[in-house]
């Protein structure tokens, strides 16, 4: 161990574990990631208060501020979900604007330097179970948050499933697919497959990418001082986009899958 | 990853914000956006109607004008019509009257003339009477020549 060149340096292998680890209280299932939960539930309360402000006050109007921003994200979405659905869905629509708002933000918090607010917490003595700094701040970097989002989905999707094909079309269309019934085994292996693989390439996308994108900026936050400004700031302009598009697609692809489920039997 | 309450507190956490952005603002908003959507048109429903309007109120306006000038110079034409024809009436009328205010007159003079003459006559022979009567009364006597005076009064009879 070199003096000075600070704890990133020090020891990187450490410096990088203790950040991709989760301040955790209690055991088995009844384990919680607090950083994951206090963060997600923090910017949810925000976008609620927003939201709150602003559906309150809402103006018929010319809208100005908020009201003009939300309008857009709104008009934005909606076209998506007219697009993709023949008759009007109540659900969707506020579903996919949840999402896309909150991955998003919950993507942002990637843009806070790394060492910020673990250092902070250790100081207010929020620390690990082994006593040091431990602090995810990027919730979607925690398979929790967005196998938890793409779960929900996926149950919607069933829901809309057995709603309009009922339950037995449901199951039928297991056995069917792709191949006619004379292939009915493979058939439902096939599908089987398929319909997991929906949500499970939902929640593994999102959180392969932030969790990369995170090692990233740990990397980078191991090199020398004077060197980190150019990659640091390189990648963070480079993961405004990965940021954005991870919430988009988070968002386009429930949408699609709620919109294939809402199909009738054929 | 496990299976923990984590999952489970967030997909809580999730559906509790899914319920809350609809009703708090994804519904507010979008029905806003809706009525201020009829707003609009029925704004630009409303423009049209009231162009077209316009257009009728200028066709309207234009015919009304062209109406009233029609009918002016008919009213003109007509009492240049009335005017003439008063005229012309006024003109036999007076004619008439003024034949009649000569023929009259005409009659007058004429009686006038006869009176005239009938007095004159009266008077000469009263005056050819009397020449006589003073030169007869100078000369002859009454019983004399009463036959020829007699015969002379019976054929003035």
């Amino acid at each position: 161990m070199s003096q000075g060149e600070g704890p990133a340096t020090d020891n990187p292998v450490a410096y990088i574990s203790h950040h991709l680890q989760p301040l955790q209280y209690g055991d088995g299932f009844w384990q919680i990631n607090v950083d994951t939960m206090f963060f997600s539930t923090l910017i949810m309360l925000g976008v609620m208060w927003v939201a709150y402000k602003v559906g309150k006050n809402v103006s018929v109007g010319a809208p100005t501020g908020a009201q003009n921003i939300l309008e857009t994200l709104i008009d934005f979405v909606n076209g998506l979900v007219k697009e993709a659905f023949p008759k009007p869905n109540k659900i969707v629509g506020p579903l996919g604007l949840t999402i896309f708002v909150w991955v998003f933000l919950m993507n942002a918090m990637d843009l806070i330097p790394v060492d910020l607010l673990p250092k902070a917490a250790e100081m207010m003595g929020i620390v690990g179970q082994d006593g040091k700094y431990a602090l995810k701040v990027v919730p979607t970097t925690d398979p929790h948050t967005t196998f938890a989002m793409a779960l929900t989905v996926f149950a919607i999707c069933v829901y809309y499933n057995v709603k309009n094909k009922g339950l037995g079309g449901y199951f039928k269309s297991f056995l069917v697919h792709p191949f006619g019934i004379a292939l009915a085994p493979i058939n439902f292996v096939l599908t089987m497959v398929e319909e997991i693989a929906k949500p499970l390439s939902l929640a593994l996308r999102l959180f392969g990418n932030m969790f990369t994108g995170e090692l990233v900026f740990l990397l980078i936050a191991i090199l020398p001082w004077y060197i980190i400004p150019i990659p640091g700031s390189m990648w963070a302009i480079f993961h405004i986009l990965v940021i954005t598009l991870q919430a988009f697609i988070f968002m386009v692809l429930t949408i699609m899958y709620i919109s294939l489920a809402s199909e009738e039997s054929h | 990853m496990n299976i923990t309450a984590t999952l489970f507190g967030q997909m809580i956490t999730f559906v509790i914000f899914v319920w809350f952005i609809k009703a708090y603002l994804w519904e507010p908003l979008t029905s806003a956006m809706d009525e201020r959507t009829n707003k609009i048109a029925d704004g630009l429903a409303s423009a049209e109607l009231g162009e077209k309007r316009i257009d009728e109120a200028n066709i309207e306006y234009n015919r009304i004008v062209d109406e009233a000038k029609s009918k002016a110079s008919d009213v003109i034409t007509m009492a240049n019509q009335q005017s003439s024809n008063i005229i012309g009436e006024a003109k036999t009328i007076s004619k008439k009257e003024a034949d009649k205010i000569i023929a009259l007159s005409n009659q007058q003079i004429g009686q006038d003339l006869n009176i005239a003459k009938d007095t004159l006559r009266k008077d000469i022979s009263r005056i050819a009477i009397s020449c006589a009567e003073k030169i007869i009364k100078a000369e002859i006597n009454e019983e004399k020549h009463k036959a020829i005076f007699d015969e002379a009064l019976k054929e003035l009879k």
